[in-house]
């Protein structure tokens, strides 16, 4: 951790929190976001940073399993919790995750920016309604802007892990999530 | 830096003390959809900050004979998806499900959404249309006040220095009555809404309206109850032309403002025909409740 001087210190407290399954610490300031302690002190980014102001979503990680904001949560409203971003989802470079490996077959991603927000929704979604409908899953997908206007694809790519074309994906995160 | 302290009481009696040792310089974070944009955009430059985490209890939910007890920082997905609120207090449900997204749902509050005061508050307006009253706390007193003389403008309402708001008590909906809350927007739930409209309607024996609420979003300084439209509903049979002519009377009962989202004449409109379309939905449950 780089500290330039004694100012920069001045309120900073330990922090909690658990990422893609390591227990992590990090010593910030209260009025840092998620996003910023993910990004900047942890260097995790694959969560990305876009409107910055609770709109366009490309900044979704799952809490405690439930797709959120990470630029509108100050970091002592995730002490203690679980997170999960892009980095824990796959298990290996070569083991992906039913719905990146569906993302990458389908053509659900042009310019990628929304991509890893896309798929930890899609996962969220999919994980609390496996038979999710394709209007339940756009629904869900409300929150998550693709400038590139991809959504077709994306849904297609979500659909096509919900019909088990990529094995049991519960049985995948079972096995490969421990 | 966004702000200079932060703290995270134990109790509600501590927070109440940090708040009027603060005064205008502390600001409560709940779910932090409003706060933190506010933080991050330098609208807001609060010397301090309270989490309301640390308290317990504060996110509890309990639906009793009575009524239906929501803690402040119960969060909206939490409220939609409990079957018990969804059977009995359908608005209630239905509101909190029209906001925003999915990520902000997850961990907004409705005490949260109550204080940030909001004219478009969707959430809010399903606690109007079944009544609630608020549950407010003070280190030097407590007092209930109801929710439809909570808010005083937009961003305003009557809480004084060292109140917080501890929740809402809904009363149970009498037999025979029905409730909707309708959003209306250009981009689905995500969007502020152009307007909102609710109603609750309670059928006496005789099949005529025995008690009604009609609350409006988004045309006012504040969340609105249409009184006026109230009283016109009062002992009539809900018939296509009394709910023409009550949307006609809610319409001409409104403040509305220009925005981006709409001009303040297309809002007359559109209350007209939402508030129709709300009373329509709330009837016909009514008449299978």
């Amino acid at each position: 951790m780089k500290i330039e001087n004694e100012e920069e210190l001045r309120g900073r407290k330990e922090y909690s929190l658990t990422v893609n399954g390591r227990k992590v610490m990090v010593f910030v300031h209260p009025s840092k976001t998620l996003l910023e302690v993910l990004r900047e002190d942890l260097d995790l980014i694959g969560t990305k940073c876009g409107c910055d102001d609770t709109n366009c979503g490309v900044c979704t990680v799952l809490m405690d399993g439930h797709p959120v904001k990470s630029c509108t949560i100050l970091i002592p409203q995730a002490a203690g919790h679980t997170i999960l971003t892009i980095e824990g989802l796959e298990a290996a470079p070569d083991n992906l995750h039913p719905l990146q490996q569906s993302f990458i077959d389908h053509t659900a991603i042009q310019c990628g920016f929304c991509t890893p927000a896309m798929v930890l929704t899609a996962k969220a979604i999919l994980d609390e309604n496996p038979h999710a409908s394709e209007e339940e899953i756009r629904e869900g997908l409300h929150g998550n802007v693709c400038r590139c206007t991809g959504y077709k694809q994306i849904t297609e790519a979500i659909m096509a892990v919900r019909d088990g074309e990529y094995g049991d994906f519960l049985q995948w995160e079972e096995v490969n999530h421990k | 830096m966004r702000f200079e302290e932060y703290y995270e009481p134990d109790t509600i009696e501590e927070c109440s003390r940090l708040l009027i040792k603060f005064g205008d310089h502390a600001k409560l974070l709940a779910g932090g959809t409003d706060l933190v944009p506010k933080l991050k955009n330098k609208i807001w430059h609060p010397q301090a900050v309270i989490g309301l985490f640390g308290i317990p209890g504060m996110d509890a939910i309990t639906v009793s004979e009575e009524g239906l007890t929501l803690g402040s920082l119960a969060v909206l997905r939490t409220i939609q998806k409990d079957s018990e609120i969804g059977e009995k207090y359908v608005a209630v449900r239905e509101a909190c499900g029209h906001v925003s997204s999915l990520q902000v749902r997850n961990i907004a509050t409705i005490g949260g959404n109550a204080c940030n005061a909001s004219p478009s508050a969707d959430a809010v307006e399903g606690l109007l249309i079944h009544n609630a009253v608020c549950d407010i706390y003070s280190a030097e007193g407590e007092r209930k006040v109801p929710l439809c003389e909570f808010f005083t403008g937009p961003g305003k309402t009557v809480l004084k220095t060292g109140e917080i708001l501890r929740g809402f008590f809904v009363p149970a909906p009498k037999p025979h009555t029905g409730c909707a809350y309708k959003k209306y927007t250009i981009r689905g739930d995500s969007d502020i809404s152009i307007v909102g409209a609710g109603a609750r309607v309670t059928l006496g024996e005789d099949g005529k309206v025995a008690d009604c609420r009609i609350s409006l979003a988004s045309v006012a300084p504040t969340p609105l109850i249409s009184s006026k439209t109230e009283e016109f509903l009062i002992g009539k049979e809900l018939t296509k032309d009394v709910i023409a002519k009550a949307g006609d009377i809610a319409s001409g009962n409104i403040r509305p403002i220009t925005d981006a989202r709409g001009t303040a004449e297309y809002r007359v409109e559109m209350v007209r025909v939402w508030t129709r379309h709300a009373l329509e939905e709330a009837y016909e449950r009514a008449q299978n409740n």
